[in-house]
């Protein structure tokens, strides 16, 4: 969205009237526009699928609420008045429609374990989970584009060959095996962090940050790997094209030639790899919340999952779903702007 | 393919790794010292000659619930390959075949499944299709299998549209044929690689699994459950996630090389690069434009 009003503002900031920037950013909003429509194409089949089966689930687990509130020993009677009373005798695609009803109206029924509005308990979760998805994800973004332009610049020197070690390693660690490195380490061992809980930011930034760093450094982790080794191969790539030689024979300065020119060809791959990386990002919130005593969006997963509660699992699958697809709308629309050449392809 | 893998030393290495890890997982029960679910009198002592890596909280060896639990990392993480490698190659092989609808069909569906977070499906479904590490497996397999789905379609694609291919079909030759005498040696490398980097993913995840407490019975031991267990007793020994975090990490990592190595020997730069190992070297060194952007 963000990107949708700079480009509105772009062609009133050159007062010289329709020049040829104007031009370009009146192209550009096209082309914005048409990304979305283009994404937002892409995803809608995928939503109402991935809806489907995540609705299917409950006809498939043989679950039901009458298990969770009568126990084991209810009688058949007790059963069907209590799965009526959910809506649950009615034919299956007429609680779908029902249901996906609802969903469109941000509704995601009703908790089978104590009856509570699924969409605020998961309101609740998200706030934590929502601010150490963020954190892990600037510090997968920085720390990834300064390890892979550090290569990048420095290649096949001993500078590289350390960045590429290092980022081997950290990428087959599990975010649950640094999760808990970073416990014993920093939080026991030298009691720098502490080891588990959440702090809302309006008690304090400071607390907040310290409460959600490790959970963040946990998760960012394989972010930050990835984006290295994408951002080098790509800027790498980029410095052997001819333009980059063109570049320096007309004798601009290796810092515009690394900007202008390498880094907004190289970024396309990176910024690509953002997006993948988010659902796995979501999937990893399970185990580090797990880890870190947080009562997050995964902990949610997890507690509902194992007691279940199918209302609330399909509420926290769709919620997920929802997230990666605007997080890779967001990423489709960034990508649009920085590399136009990435557009052509989809 | 087997002999070119195994002349570079980064495949040599992993594929000995993983050879040393599949073994642990035949022999681990029978390799271990003591048994595994017998509570001992000295919990979490720390490492001696009796308890080579020390006792838990309830003074149950560690190396042997290690050996033992190797056994359900490495199936699990097998069957997440398996299966990811049956539901994506054989639907991405047929979407070049089989018409527009069906290719259509399978390209949103491999979009809806790479969309999905698959460990947290994977919790989902497990926890509410029934507490088994097999059903776990299966569910994480299909939802990876977007990757072989692309992987063989590409490769399919690619051979589809070849002379020769084009060829074969003009003088009468029937598409079943031509799947299993030229696509299927197409596809074959990349799903190589697939299947290595997804037998790598399996074992994170089916940890991760573990780890929560999913899939297994509590007394069994597996590599994430003794991780968990070891949180909690941190404070006594710090040391204790060590060796099974470096177990996983060391199998995850000699999975990537394999791929990385499958990847260096198949295909024609492949074959040409593993003849003179200097060409790689060279190579390197003629990509790299003089002073390219003025940083040295």
């Amino acid at each position: 969205m963000t990107t949708t009003k700079e480009q509105a503002r772009e062609p009133a900031a050159p007062a010289d009237g329709r020049s040829a920037a104007g031009a370009r950013a009146r192209h550009g909003l096209g082309r914005v526009l048409a990304t979305v429509a283009r994404s937002a194409a892409l995803f809608v089949p995928v939503f109402l699928v991935a809806t489907f089966v995540t609705f299917a689930l409950r006809s498939l687990s043989g679950l039901s609420p009458a298990r969770i509130q009568l126990g084991e020993q209810a009688t058949p009677e007790a059963i069907a008045r209590v799965e009526a009373q959910w809506g649950l005798d009615r034919p299956f695609l007429v609680q779908y429609g029902d249901w996906i009803g609802g969903v469109l109206h941000g509704q995601l029924g009703a908790s089978w374990t104590n009856g509570a509005d699924i969409s605020t308990l998961i309101g609740l979760g998200l706030g934590v989970s929502l601010s150490v998805a963020t954190l892990a994800l600037v510090i997968g973004v920085l720390a990834g584009f300064a390890l892979g332009t550090l290569a990048a610049l420095r290649r096949t020197t001993w500078i590289d060959r350390a960045v590429t070690g290092f980022v081997t390693v950290i990428s087959v660690m599990p975010a649950f095996v640094v999760g808990i490195v970073l416990v014993a380490v920093l939080a026991v061992g030298l009691g720098l962090f502490p080891s588990a809980g959440y702090v809302e930011p309006g008690q304090g930034i400071g607390p907040w940050l310290a409460h959600i760093t490790l959970p963040a450094v946990a998760l960012s982790l394989d972010v930050v790997a990835d984006v290295a080794r994408q951002l080098r191969s790509s800027l790498v790539a980029a410095y052997r094209e001819n333009y980059v030689t063109g570049a320096l024979v007309r004798g601009l300065s290796p810092r515009r030639i690394f900007f202008t020119h390498v880094l907004r060809n190289g970024l396309g791959p990176a910024l690509a790899t953002l997006g993948l990386k988010f659902p796995s990002l979501v999937g990893a919130s399970v185990v580090t919340e797990w880890i870190f005593g947080l009562q997050g969006f995964g902990r949610f997963a997890n507690d509902s999952a194992q007691s279940g509660d199918v209302p609330a699992v399909q509420g926290v699958l769709v919620v997920s779903i929802v997230l990666v697809v605007a997080f890779n709308l967001v990423v489709n629309l960034v990508l649009a702007r920085v590399t136009p050449a990435a557009q052509r392809g989809v | 393919m087997v002999r070119r893998v195994l002349s570079l030393p980064s495949g040599r290495i992993a594929v000995c790794v993983l050879a040393v890890i599949a073994l642990l997982a035949a022999s681990g029960p029978l390799l271990a010292p003591q048994d595994p679910l017998a509570a001992g009198d000295t919990p979490l002592a720390a490492a001696s000659g009796a308890h080579w890596l020390g006792t838990d909280y309830l003074g149950r060896d560690v190396l042997s619930r290690l050996l033992d639990g190797s056994r359900v990392s490495v199936l699990g993480s097998l069957e997440v390959a398996l299966t990811a490698l049956v539901v994506g190659v054989v639907p991405g092989i047929l979407s070049v075949y089989l018409g527009r609808t069906f290719e259509w069909l399978t390209l949103r569906l491999a979009d809806t499944l790479v969309a999905l977070p698959f460990l947290l499906f994977a919790v989902a479904v497990v926890a509410l299709l029934g507490n088994g590490i097999t059903q776990a497996m299966l569910v994480t397999g299909v939802l990876v299998s977007p990757l072989f789905y692309r992987v063989s379609r590409a490769a399919t694609l690619a051979v589809a549209r070849s002379p020769y291919v084009e060829a074969a079909l003009v003088s009468g030759a029937a598409i079943g044929w031509v799947v299993r005498r030229h696509v299927l040696a197409k596809v074959l490398p990349p799903i190589a690689v697939a299947l290595a980097q997804t037998v790598g993913t399996g074992f994170v995840i089916v940890s991760s699994l573990t780890f929560l407490g999913i899939g297994v019975q509590p007394p069994a031991p597996t590599w994430g459950g003794l991780l968990a267990s070891d949180l909690g007793y941190l404070g006594q020994r710090p040391w204790a996630p060590v060796a099974p975090a470096l177990l996983i990490m060391v199998t995850v990592w000699a999975c990537n090389v394999l791929a990385d190595a499958l990847r260096d020997v198949s295909g024609e730069a492949g074959r040409a690069l593993l003849n003179s190992r200097r060409a790689r070297a060279h190579r390197l060194d003629e990509a790299d434009p003089a002073p390219a952007g003025g940083t040295r």
